[in-house]
């Protein structure tokens, strides 16, 4: 049930990706997909157990969450994080000659 | 041996911090970071096993470096340099040569891992870097360029990362192996996401767009080393294991015969130019366990080609016919052209002969077509007239000069092609691509359709790759 609702959250980034005209709408559709993945790896981090994987004095029958995928997507938020921020300092660029921000004006104007 | 490699990993990076603070010493810095890789790469030919490295624990990044990585890591020491040299003169500022180390030391980390993550990250920083460099003129369109390309590659690797974790699910490992019994959709959305990312097959027709207009440097090193760092995690997992090893060599076909095609009819030099990489990544795929010295005789020669094409006097092929190119200028082209077709004495001959060897009999025919294709290609930059002036920066020659006394040198490699059979080969294909030239291409005035290079059809396309490669694995 939880895997289908994040799927459904991916493929609605992905969606609105194609399907939204102006850039701001796609980057953040982009955002979308990604917090999509981002709990995909949560999801499946969590499938033997849902403790802190911290080794402590509590008895709670060993089932602990997975830690790497946790700390492998902690690298992947970050870096989707900085790759977000990118593109919306080229945007607020592009923005000053194309106030619209569609994206098939601006690839028009720009394809030889 | 494993200290120094993971020496070489941190070094580029180091240099590209310590380039901010030292802004004065930027170019020296940049260059002692390739002459570094370089050696490297020289180390790793003198090494007779396979070198593994498991950092950290179980779950720690893996490294696997054997001849093909060192052939790869050479190709980018050796175009870094070549583009250092070119921009030497030309007043860049201290930004730009850090933003170039540090795509130089992503890619070689992306060479060096065998792991998904440690891949993932090298792949996102490549194209974070290759985003500041192609937008580096700032002017609208360099931006837009650049922005699509980020997307678009972003986009892939979210997918990349979903399939990622699918074969850890399976196997509770990131590392290249673990994607033997992984599900075929695990397969199918890593698969895309490299394929996206080095340019291959229509999933890479964002590729002439970016390559072509971008500054002349940056094409270069874009289109000689950047999309390898996409292609070189496939051989890798061809090589590992053998079951994905035909999706690979049928991608591989089908990127071959679909960039010539559109290099054939293009007309405009460095769009050919793109199209080409396009076609030549076809043939790194085609035969995995050698793709490795093809890789090194197409970054040298496709790097000084698009240094060529960037000083000439015009982009468009119709104007240039009109017009005599600068002498010198026009050798170099030639050596180049000849070398990208197969002719011997060069090092593409040695390169084309060793990719045959090992193609699988279905493959042959296809991949000779591809052949002919790019003598024809390459007929259009042989054709032009010498005998024109022109006076280039003084950066230029030593760029070109030493890419292409590369070609030269790498024939050491493989001398064992020299047979007189596969010499008559090679000048026939060549002999019948001039021949098509003049008969059919020189005059043909068909320009195809850009309107797969939309942004909006490039996004679609990455399910219908997805789709596909997932039925090719689950068949």
């Amino acid at each position: 049930m939880l895997e289908a609702f994040v799927f459904a959250t991916i493929l609605c980034g992905f969606l609105g990706i194609i399907l939204k005209k102006n850039l701001v709408m796609k980057i953040v559709a982009m955002d979308v997909m990604s917090t999509g993945v981002i709990a995909y790896y949560v999801l499946i981090a969590s499938r033997e157990g849902l403790f802190t994987p911290i080794v402590s004095q509590v008895k709670n029958g060993g089932a602990y969450a997975d830690p790497v995928p946790q700390a492998v997507i902690l690298t992947a938020i970050v870096i989707g994080f900085s790759i977000q921020a990118l593109m919306l300092v080229g945007v607020i660029k592009l923005a000053r000659d194309n106030p619209t921000l569609e994206s098939n004006e601006i690839e028009k104007n720009n394809t030889p | 041996m494993s200290t120094i490699t993971i020496a070489w990993i941190g070094f580029p990076f180091f240099v590209g911090f310590l380039i901010f603070l030292l802004p004065k010493l930027d170019r020296y810095l940049t260059m002692l970071g390739a002459i570094a890789s370089a050696g490297y790469a020289l180390l790793l030919f003198a090494e007779k096993s396979p070198l593994k490295l498991q950092l950290l624990d179980n779950f720690g990044v893996t490294l696997e470096l054997d001849d093909l990585t060192g052939y790869f890591v050479l190709t980018n020491a050796l175009v870094t340099a070549a583009v250092l040299l070119y921009c030497w003169g030309t007043g860049k500022t201290a930004f730009f040569y850090a933003q170039t180390i540090i795509v130089h030391g992503s890619v070689n980390a992306a060479f060096a891992c065998a792991d998904f993550v440690s891949l993932y990250v090298a792949l996102e920083v490549s194209g974070i870097a290759a985003f500041l460099l192609i937008a580096y003129p700032r002017s609208d369109r360099s931006i837009w360029v650049a922005l699509r390309y980020l997307f678009i590659s972003n986009t892939a690797m979210l997918f990349y990362l979903v399939g990622a974790v699918l074969a850890y699910q399976t196997s509770h490992t990131f590392a290249f192996a673990g994607l033997r019994g992984a599900p075929p959709e695990a397969l199918a959305l890593i698969f895309m996401g490299l394929l996206v990312k080095g340019g291959v097959f229509v999933s890479g027709l964002w590729l002439p767009l970016t390559h072509s207009e971008s500054e002349t440097p940056v094409s270069a090193l874009l289109s000689g080393i950047v999309v390898k760092a996409g292609v070189y995690p496939l051989l890798r997992c061809a090589l590992i294991l053998p079951e994905v090893d035909p999706i690979v060599r049928i991608f591989g076909v089908g990127t071959a015969l679909l960039g010539v095609f559109y290099a054939v009819f293009e007309k405009d030099t460095k769009r050919m130019l793109a199209f080409h990489t396009v076609s030549q990544l076809g043939f790194i795929l085609a035969a995995p366990s050698v793709g490795g010295f093809y890789a090194l005789t197409h970054g040298l020669v496709k790097s000084s080609l698009f240094l060529l094409a960037g000083n000439l006097p015009s982009r468009n092929f119709k104007d240039l016919q009109k017009k005599h190119i600068d002498t010198p200028m026009w050798i170099a082209l030639v050596i180049a052209s000849l070398s990208i077709s197969g002719y011997p004495l060069l090092a593409g001959f040695g390169a084309k002969v060793l990719t045959v060897k090992n193609l699988l009999p279905w493959q042959a025919i296809a991949m000779n077509v591809a052949a002919v294709g790019t003598a024809i290609s390459f007929a259009k930059f042989i054709f032009l007239r010498p005998g024109g002036q022109k006076d280039v920066k003084s950066g230029f020659w030593p760029g070109v000069v030493l890419l292409l006394g590369g070609l030269f040198a790498a024939n050491s490699f493989y001398f064992e092609a020299y047979k007189a059979l596969n010499i008559i080969k090679a000048i026939a294909t060549i002999g019948i691509g001039w021949l098509g030239y003049f008969v059919v291409f020189r005059s043909s005035v068909l320009k195809l359709p850009r309107v797969l290079e939309e942004f909006e059809h490039l996004i679609g396309f990455m399910s219908l790759i997805s789709m596909l490669i997932f039925w090719m694995a689950f068949s």
